[in-house]
């Protein structure tokens, strides 16, 4: 323990008495450590704000979508990709037959146009059954939602998001009994939803949708066919039963690339994966300066035992072992790097505090122990190479050396 | 105590082997008080490393109370230093990052022995009896060359050696200072018994030795 005390206190010496160059070698460090822990808590700050995304979704949901596009949690693009089939309302009379399910909704999105007045907007429609409100617990703030037997009744009528409605009628609440018109098709607007907040990565964008009953919006698909169904499972521990439940029944008429059943975990977990990759890359690019960083310890380390050479030959004179040297001078890099590994940390926590009045980034406990670990290991890599060749200095040449 | 028998040391400068020890043999026996002479440049710090198994000879051997010391590893050479010698230079040689408490403490710190008695007490004991104790928390630079030799010898004394090498102790002081440090090394000799010597070539230091031996162009003469 003294040992320890004694070289770290002749390096701590050494360190005072040239403050500028110690602060200039620790600043490659510093600055490397700093980037790699800005971008890590933006990256699980990026996480977070997408597990919030998809909070607003209501849970217990299953997706049949086209093509094979989730394996194991992650996209794969298969040859019988997005797209090749659709489904129609024999597969929906099917799956509703399932047990543990409580609604099976039908849904057929597009990108349109609608107009209303002089305001023209792109946006999405939802052309889908009065469960869908139900089952992704979107209620009215204005006006109505549409119901069963709008749906039967092939009613052109829509239920429009705050946002959209706000921007095809200046103020949402306007919006309720006018007409809109999609693709020249008029629609009556008969309510507005409450605003479900989202929009951001990844998420649905649920306030600029408009809704309207899927069999109304068989005008826009001739062939009466669905990009997707959704099915809302009674309760969580029933998911992968009807999981696979749903699967069996759409395979006896379709074929096992053809389409997918997705939980909305496995969306989450494939868009985060993503997510993880680039923000590991980033990452590695940042960990290029601490490479930087790491060289200017070393130049410094051997600039040191070069000046110290006649040191080093006392010390040896009076009983340090190789051993000794080679880890005072470690003992040097490795302080060196870790002042600059502190520091950096420090000034990412004060980033990210500022930060986090518009974006969740944070710092947790793993990061910190990564700083740390990293710097130290810096300190140890760049500085063994120095510290290597002021151990084998003999001792004899050290202490003639002037 | 020590013996070296046909010691020769070369160096090679350029492409050329200079021998600078010719064919050297000589005992120093416990408890003695050594001189050894010798104009600038006759060898005399070459010796005295290779007797402190600070260097290693060309050709002869060495023993350590009668053991052969070529076979030791790099790190029992360090131990040997450690435990059995103490050197004192010229240039006085403190770690400038140092206190002088801690110069003198620095030894114990590279030893892997367990002490029965207090460094630090031990420590402080020998400051006072070198009368620097109020200079114990000062750089080496802060002190004069006196104080800093006194520091040495403390620091040289630390481990309870055997013996002392002292290189030229008073090369770089006025002659009172000198002095000084030279009846210290002889007290330390007389009434404590440890073996000392002393690399000089001022005759009135060698005189205060108990035996001389004059070193000429790298061979010991008889005088
Ligand atoms: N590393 C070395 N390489 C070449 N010559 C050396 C080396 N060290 C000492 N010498 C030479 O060896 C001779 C003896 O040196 P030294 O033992 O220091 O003499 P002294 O202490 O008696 O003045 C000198 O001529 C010196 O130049
Ligand atoms: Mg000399």
């Amino acid at each position: 323990m003294n040992y320890i005390i004694y070289l770290i206190k002749s390096s701590l010496e050494d360190f005072r008495r040239n403050k500028v160059r110690t602060f200039l070698t620790s600043l490659g460090i510093l600055i490397g450590v700093l980037s790699v822990i800005l971008l890590v808590s933006f990256g699980l700050g990026l996480k977070k704000y997408i597990n919030q995304q998809f909070e607003s979704l209501a849970p217990n949901l299953l997706r049949v979508v086209p093509g094979k596009i989730f394996a194991g949690g992650s996209f794969r693009a298969g040859p019988g990709s997005l797209g090749t089939i659709r489904f129609d309302e024999k597969d929906i009379q099917r799956i509703k037959r399932i047990k543990n399910l409580d609604y099976t909704i039908p849904t057929l999105t597009k990108t349109i146009t609608v107009r209303a007045g002089r305001n023209s907007e792109l946006t999405d429609f939802f052309s889908s059954s009065e469960d869908l409100f139900s089952a992704l617990n979107i209620e009215a703030e204005y006006g109505e939602i549409f119901a069963k037997a709008d749906v039967a009744k092939k009613n052109k009528i829509a239920v429009l998001g705050p946002k959209i409605a706000e921007k095809l009628f200046g103020d949402s609440r306007a919006a309720v009994g006018n007409n809109i018109k999609i693709e020249n098709q008029s629609f009556k607007a008969i309510g507005v939803t409450k605003s479900k907040g989202g929009g951001g990565f990844g998420g649905p964008d649920f306030d600029s949708y408009i809704y309207i009953p899927y069999k109304a919006g068989y005008i826009f698909d001739p062939d009466k066919k669905f990009i997707a169904i959704i099915a809302k499972v009674n309760s969580e521990k029933n998911i992968d039963q009807a999981k696979r439940d749903i699967e069996e029944v759409m395979l006896t008429r379709y074929s096992e690339d053809d389409f997918s059943v997705i939980k909305q975990t496995d969306l989450l977990s494939a868009i985060t994966s993503i997510f993880s990759i680039i923000n590991l890359v980033l990452v590695a690019i940042a960990a290029i300066s601490l490479i930087v960083g790491g060289i200017g310890i070393m130049n410094i380390t051997y600039a040191t035992v070069t000046e110290r050479i006649k040191e080093i030959g006392i010390r040896r004179a009076i009983g340090a072992r190789k051993s000794d040297i080679l880890i005072q001078f470690l003992a040097e890099s490795v302080i060196l790097s870790l002042f600059g590994g502190i520091v950096g940390l420090a000034l990412a926590w004060i980033v990210v505090f500022f930060v986090q009045r518009v974006f969740p980034a944070y710092i947790n406990i793993p990061t910190i122990a990564l700083a740390l670990g990293v710097s130290s290991a810096i300190g140890v890599i760049f500085g063994v190479f120095p510290a290597k060749k002021a151990a084998d200095l003999s001792p004899i040449d050290a202490i003639r050396y002037e | 105590m020590i013996e070296l028998k046909n010691i020769c040391k070369d160096y090679v400068v350029g492409n050329e082997t200079i021998r600078i020890l010719h064919d050297i043999s000589l005992t120093i026996k416990d408890k003695e008080f050594v001189g050894i002479m010798g104009s600038s440049g006759s060898g005399k710090s070459t010796l005295m490393h290779i007797m402190g198994f600070l260097d290693t000879p060309t050709k002869g051997t060495i023993l350590l109370d009668s053991k052969d010391v070529s076979r030791l590893s790099d790190d029992e050479l360090s131990q040997v230093r450690n435990e059995y010698v103490g050197f004192v230079f010229q240039q006085f040689n403190l770690i400038n990052n140092l206190t002088v408490l801690e110069n003198v403490m620095l030894p114990a710190i590279y030893s892997r022995k367990r002490f029965k008695y207090s460094i630090r007490k031990k420590a402080l004991e020998l400051l006072r009896r070198f009368n620097i104790l109020e200079r114990k928390d000062y750089l080496p630079n802060k002190i004069s060359g006196g104080q800093q030799q006194r520091v040495a010898i403390a620091r040289a004394l630390i481990m309870n050696p055997k013996i002392i090498f002292a290189d030229e102790p008073t090369g770089n002081l006025d002659s009172k200072n000198g002095e000084e440090i030279i009846n210290l090394l002889s007290e330390l000799n007389r009434d404590f018994g440890v073996t000392i010597v002393i690399v000089t070539h001022e005759k009135y230091i060698a005189n205060k030795t108990k035996r001389q031996l004059f070193i000429k162009d790298g061979t010991l003469v008889k005088k």
